[in-house]
């Protein structure tokens, strides 16, 4: 029994020094990425993360969507992820732990709305009595919302069904569903197959609704390995630059990690906006820490949306959205 | 003899004083116990909300449940009623319930008297029968698309095996000399079904169902993620998405206090049909 306590004790202590002595250095990060067209792919094949910390285990994790990564975040399964806009201020409002600190992509027509060619769905007035998919809580989902609201259209009037991206595209293969607004590598499949592109998320923002996806961090992480989040920034924008500078050897690392044809992975490619790291820094995107950009109104007009849809219970103040937003790590890695 | 059998007369009837005085008390108790349990949950969960000691997020208040129960029921969500919600979930759960009562106990009774059926049908229900159900969903909603008749199809094929294995034994361990005893008088092998075989097994075949109930009542929430718009289990995942746990936790004891009465139910049904049970 003694013996048994004491060695209970050594273990507790042995744990307790170990977890101290690492204090400034994580044993093991583990970063979830969304299934997507982004230079994100490009850092993970080429190994960036690693490079910039390399006594480091590194996990990648692939998910699904946004509803998935707000869970993994609420469950503190990831230390890095990445979200859309509308899962963001879900995730501000319900007061998840996670700070924003760089612009994974803009949303541009890698995520589209699909019709079908053969029911005459020219407007979105004529998907009444049809049967529409999106992944809820999703970017899409909400541009689908908004859409109709702008074009005078009752949600009520057409089937919305909740599919994940990858069922959307087995359900459009079995004909099931008339419409979709989802994204690549699946998006393609559903026009392949007898689709056409009613419109683009990119269309969109230029009405004035911008969706894109943030990379956070848990605020726990940051404040324990304020310079390994310093590093995983770095990592993303050499990805980043990578992207820009070659984009014939993204299309193959995109093509190889996401099991596509060169030409698919080409044009998914054109789909999505990069940003430029310093450009990240300006009043279009996150800003600075002295003046937040404008992600901070795309992020309380999206949570005011989602609040009248009664997905939110309340619209949180402003200040709240600006404390998520923090470019201090972008800024350090500039060098501003 | 009287002498004597008075004093034997007095501790039997004692006996049966503090029998039956016992029987009361311990009935109550037991309720006792049981509304203590529920009273300790209670009160630790408001405890420990009100102390601030979890996370909101994560376990809400009960009164944050209470109102989300009470909007729920007036206003709805998400364009339907928590009636309306646990309407469709209820009817898929009780269609493919029936579904599975109607194929699995005929099977199961044939595969019981018929040593040929058995071996005929048991390399398909021992190799289907640990399968995990979910394993089967994206098949299912490949074959049969996401409309309702995939989710039913899950919900039955989850019930089916234990409804099949347990007539299966209620009906091969029925006394072979009420058989014998039955056929020695003239019984036909429909008088043996109905006379001897059903009421011999009964009891076991409906415990076998009460819980093949209770295991489609576990695939339910898997069965509705996909392209539900209405379900107790689809609202318990879509307020997941939104994080909106008071949802959540409301459905979930929804869910269990359904379950709790359709299993209530089917023990009533049980005691009405076999009373000698």
């Amino acid at each position: 029994m003694i013996k048994r306590l004491v060695a209970a004790v050594a273990v507790a202590t042995f744990a307790f020094t170990s977890t101290a002595r690492a204090e400034d250095k994580p044993a093991k990060i583990t970063v979830g990425y969304l299934n997507l067209v982004n230079a994100q792919l490009v850092t993970k094949h080429l190994g960036l993360l690693a490079k910039e910390m390399p006594d480091v285990d590194i996990k990648y994790v692939k998910v699904g969507g946004g509803g998935d990564m707000l869970r993994a975040i609420a469950g503190n399964d990831v230390d890095f992820g990445g979200l859309g806009n509308p899962p963001t201020a879900i995730g501000v409002t319900r007061a998840l732990p996670i700070k924003g600190i760089l612009v994974i992509n803009m949303l541009d027509y890698v995520e589209s709305m699909v019709v079908r060619t053969d029911k005459n769905i020219t407007s979105f007035k004529d998907l009444k009595g049809k049967t529409v998919a999106a992944p809820f809580g999703s970017t899409t989902h909400y541009l689908l919302l908004q859409a109709l609201k702008d074009e005078g259209v009752d949600p009520a009037s057409m089937k919305i069904l909740d599919l994940a991206p990858s069922d959307i595209a087995a359900a459009w293969l079995r004909g099931d569903i008339d419409a979709a607004w989802f994204w690549e590598p699946n998006l393609d499949r559903a026009v392949k197959n007898g689709g056409k592109i009613l419109i683009t998320s990119g269309e969109m923002a230029k009405r004035g609704y911008p969706t894109w996806d943030i990379g956070v961090v848990m605020n726990a992480f940051a404040d324990k390995y304020p310079s390994y989040v310093e590093k995983f920034v770095k990592a993303e924008c050499e990805g980043i630059d990578f992207w820009l500078k070659n984009p014939e050897k993204t299309a193959e690392i995109i093509a190889e990690e996401l099991s596509l044809p060169l030409e698919d992975a080409t044009r998914m490619m054109k789909g999505t906006g990069m940003v430029p790291c310093d450009k990240q820094l300006t009043g279009d995107y996150l800003g600075t820490s002295a003046k937040k950009g404008k992600f901070v109104d795309t992020l309380v007009s999206t949570a005011d949306f989602l609040v009248k849809q009664e997905r939110l219970p309340k619209l949180l103040p402003r200040a709240d959205f600006e404390t998520f937003v923090q470019p201090a790590y972008l800024e350090k890695v500039i060098g501003r | 003899m009287s002498v004597e059998a008075s004093p034997m007369a007095i501790p039997i009837s004692a006996d049966r004083t503090r029998r039956g005085s016992l029987r009361l008390p311990k009935v109550s108790r037991s309720v006792l116990l049981s509304t203590l349990t529920v009273a300790v949950l209670l009160a630790t969960w408001a405890v420990v909300t009100e102390m601030g000691w979890a996370n909101e997020l994560f376990l809400p208040k009960p009164q944050a449940v209470w109102a989300a129960f009470i909007k729920t029921m007036t206003k709805g969500y998400q364009g339907a009623t928590l009636l309306q919600h646990l309407g469709a979930s209820l009817y898929r759960i009780l269609v493919a319930f029936a579904l599975a009562c109607l194929i699995g106990i005929p099977l199961g009774i044939l595969m019981g008297v018929s040593r040929n059926a058995r071996a005929l049908l048991n390399p398909l229900i021992e190799f289907y029968r640990p399968l995990p159900p979910l394993g089967l969903y994206t098949l299912l909603v490949m074959w049969l698309g996401i409309g309702e008749s995939s989710k039913l199809s899950l919900l039955f094929l989850a019930g089916l095996p234990g409804i099949v294995i347990s007539t299966v034994q209620a009906v091969t361990s029925v006394d072979p000399v009420y058989v014998r005893a039955a056929q020695s008088l003239g019984a036909t092998r429909r008088d043996l079904l109905f006379h001897v075989y059903l009421p011999a097994a009964g009891p076991l075949i409906l415990a076998g169902m009460r819980i093949s109930l209770g295991f489609t009542y576990t695939v339910l929430v898997a069965a509705e993620i996909v392209a539900a718009s209405a379900g107790i289990g689809w609202m318990i995942w879509d307020a997941a998405k939104f994080l909106l746990s008071d949802v959540v936790i409301m459905g979930l004891i929804v869910l269990g206090l359904t379950g709790v009465l359709l299993d209530l139910m089917m023990r009533g049904i049980a005691k009405l049909l076999m009373p000698w049970s």
